[in-house]
């Protein structure tokens, strides 16, 4: 069903991982995704990816649907790695057939690169597995905030992100109750080739737009009331704080990041 | 043989998420030919899950659904039946509105049927006049009415479809009294004239206590009571006890017999009370 697309796919819980501060995961996992392109040999990756394990078992997710983000890119990690297997001409041949060449070069790059973007991929995801989509543009929005010059602009994009992402739900649910209530009317929305269908949506998108625009009035006249007006001067009434958790996970990262560099220094690149 | 029975029927939402909800467990029930039946429970209860089921938009989780002895789940062509024999009216059906006239949303349905134009212009013609919908709003557009009008004109849609059974998810929901009593007449004079079957639910059991041979109570999911009016009012303090609203009147009949005066308890109308207390007063019961 449609609702089963969580927006996000935020995985509610209560792990020492849900519980940082937003704003430390976000910054921890840039780090860690420019982490993921420097390493240079297996040594390092293996860090990296060992340190992706460790985090991944501290937020308590389970494996199953860590692995179901790395579905939908399938495709593209088996194009580039075989892109890359035809390619890197570097290192000792190992096939010589017609037009294709494979060299061992070839094949440690691509196994690299599959690594590399499953690491890149499940360390992004564990991001918004972990963080409640509203938490995430609150943590943007405090980030960039530090910048005054910015502080009015990244309050109304957070604000519409916050609204949009509050009524995807909504929108969703009102889209099946109207769906449905067509549906009891005899409105065929499954059969018929592709213009049919599209036809056969009109009785449940005019609906859908009416009440849209509806919401989006109600919404805009209850802000104003309780006297909205943008950024300036308005507080907040629950503040982030960076705790012992964040400071941990700081520690953590910056340690890895020293044993990428390390590493990278010890043993041959291979990349 | 009952019209519409269900038996053993769970329902549960958002099955093998964090997030599954049982809203209905184990039900079974039977509705026979020609009852107007009312469904009332407090929110989320599951009376809007139980009726999806009745026309098959939801598929049971566990148990059968029989509307005229043909389990609806059976084939595509059952339930496409159960569909039409089955009209479903949701809560604020107002929102389903789409078409450019009155006219042709109420058609909209009986055109899903297949039916030819004639028959869908007597249909449309019928179900507007048992509803109120004048010939003047008929060529109108549907977002140029007021919110009962609306209501009327959503309902009307279903009628003309011309169900064996008609269900309707509170249809008084948000209308001021007056707007309120008018659905109730309108469905009563739809049943008494058609002879078919019809369900209400209803949170209110004011509401619906008028007009409803049986009525069925719903609590977390589960069927509390299925009985009469009369019989279910005799456990009006359960009814208060599980979130729903009973009748003023009741609920000082509730509170004289707390007081130990021996009154009946499934007063639930005022004309009921007078002749209670008219039988105290010559049985020499003192009410004070
Ligand atoms: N689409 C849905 N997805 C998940 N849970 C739902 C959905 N619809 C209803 N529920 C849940 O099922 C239960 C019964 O709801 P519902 O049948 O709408 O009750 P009622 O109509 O009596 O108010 C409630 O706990 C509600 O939260
Ligand atoms: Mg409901």
């Amino acid at each position: 069903m449609l609702k089963d697309i969580t927006i996000g796919q935020f995985f509610p819980g209560n792990s020492v991982i849900h519980r940082m501060d937003p704003r430390m995961k976000l910054i921890l996992t840039i780090v860690y995704i420019v982490i993921i392109f420097l390493c240079k040999n297996f040594w390092s990756l293996g860090l990296v990816v060992l340190a992706l394990i460790i985090v991944v078992a501290l937020s308590k997710i389970p494996v199953k649907v860590i692995l179901k983000s790395i579905k939908p890119i399938a495709i593209i990690i088996t194009f580039t790695a075989v892109l890359n297997m035809f390619y890197v001409r570097t290192g000792d041949p190992l096939l010589d057939w017609k037009f294709i060449h494979i060299t061992t070069g070839g094949v440690i790059t691509a196994v690299f690169m599959i690594i590399r973007i499953c690491a890149l991929v499940v360390a992004s995801s564990l991001l918004t597995y972990t963080t409640s989509p509203t938490l995430i543009t609150d943590g943007i929005e405090q980030l960039f905030s530090k910048f005054k010059f910015m502080r009015n602009g990244v309050h109304t994009i957070a604000m519409m992100m916050t609204i949009a992402l509050r009524f995807i739900p909504t929108l969703i649910e009102e889209f099946e109750k109207i769906t449905n209530a067509q549906k009891a009317r005899g409105a065929d929305l499954e059969t018929g080739n592709l213009v049919q269908r599209a036809k056969a949506l009109i009785p449940v998108l005019v609906p859908l737009f009416i009440t849209s625009f509806r919401r989006a009035y109600e919404l805009a006249f209850a802000m104003e009331c309780r006297c909205y007006h943008g950024a300036e001067g308005r507080t907040r009434m629950k503040l982030m704080k960076y705790t012992k958790l964040d400071a941990f996970g700081f520690a953590f990262i910056a340690l890895a990041t020293g044993g990428v560099v390390a590493l990278n220094i010890f043993f041959q690149h291979v990349i | 043989m009952s019209i519409l029975k269900t038996d053993n029927l769970t329902y549960k939402y958002s099955v093998g998420t964090p997030f599954e909800v049982t809203a209905l467990k184990d039900i079974n029930l039977e509705i026979e030919k020609g009852e107007l039946v009312a469904v009332i429970g407090h929110t989320g209860s599951g009376k809007s899950t139980l009726i999806q089921h009745f026309n098959g938009l939801l598929k049971p989780t566990e148990g059968k659904i029989f509307v005229d002895g043909q389990d609806i789940w059976e084939s595509k062509k059952t339930l496409k039946e159960a569909r039409f024999k089955v009209g479903l009216c949701f809560q604020y059906p107002e929102y389903q509105l789409f078409e450019e006239t009155v006219f042709a949303d109420i058609a909209f349905g009986p055109k899903n049927m297949g039916l030819d134009e004639e028959d869908i212009e007597s249909r449309v013609l019928s179900a507007a006049s048992f509803t109120g919908v004048t010939e003047e709003m008929l060529e109108k557009s549907p977002f140029d009415l007021s919110g009962g009008e609306k209501r009327r004109v959503a309902i009307a849609g279903v009628m003309a479809m011309e169900p064996e059974i008609l269900i309707l998810d509170e249809p008084t929901s948000g209308l001021d009294p007056k707007g309120r009593d008018a659905i109730l007449k309108m469905i009563r004079d739809y049943r008494d004239t058609t002879g078919s079957t019809v369900m209400i639910v209803s949170h209110s059991m004011e509401d619906v206590a008028k007009i409803a041979t049986r009525v069925l109570v719903m609590n977390h999911a589960e069927i509390m009571s299925f009985d009469t009016v009369e019989e279910t009012y005799r456990h009006a303090d359960s009814l208060i006890s599980v979130g729903l609203d009973v009748p003023q009147i009741t609920k000082v009949f509730l509170e004289l017999k707390r007081r130990g005066i021996p009154v009946k308890s499934n007063i639930y109308t005022v004309d009921q009370a007078v002749s209670e207390i008219d039988r105290l007063r010559k049985e020499g019961v003192s009410l004070c």
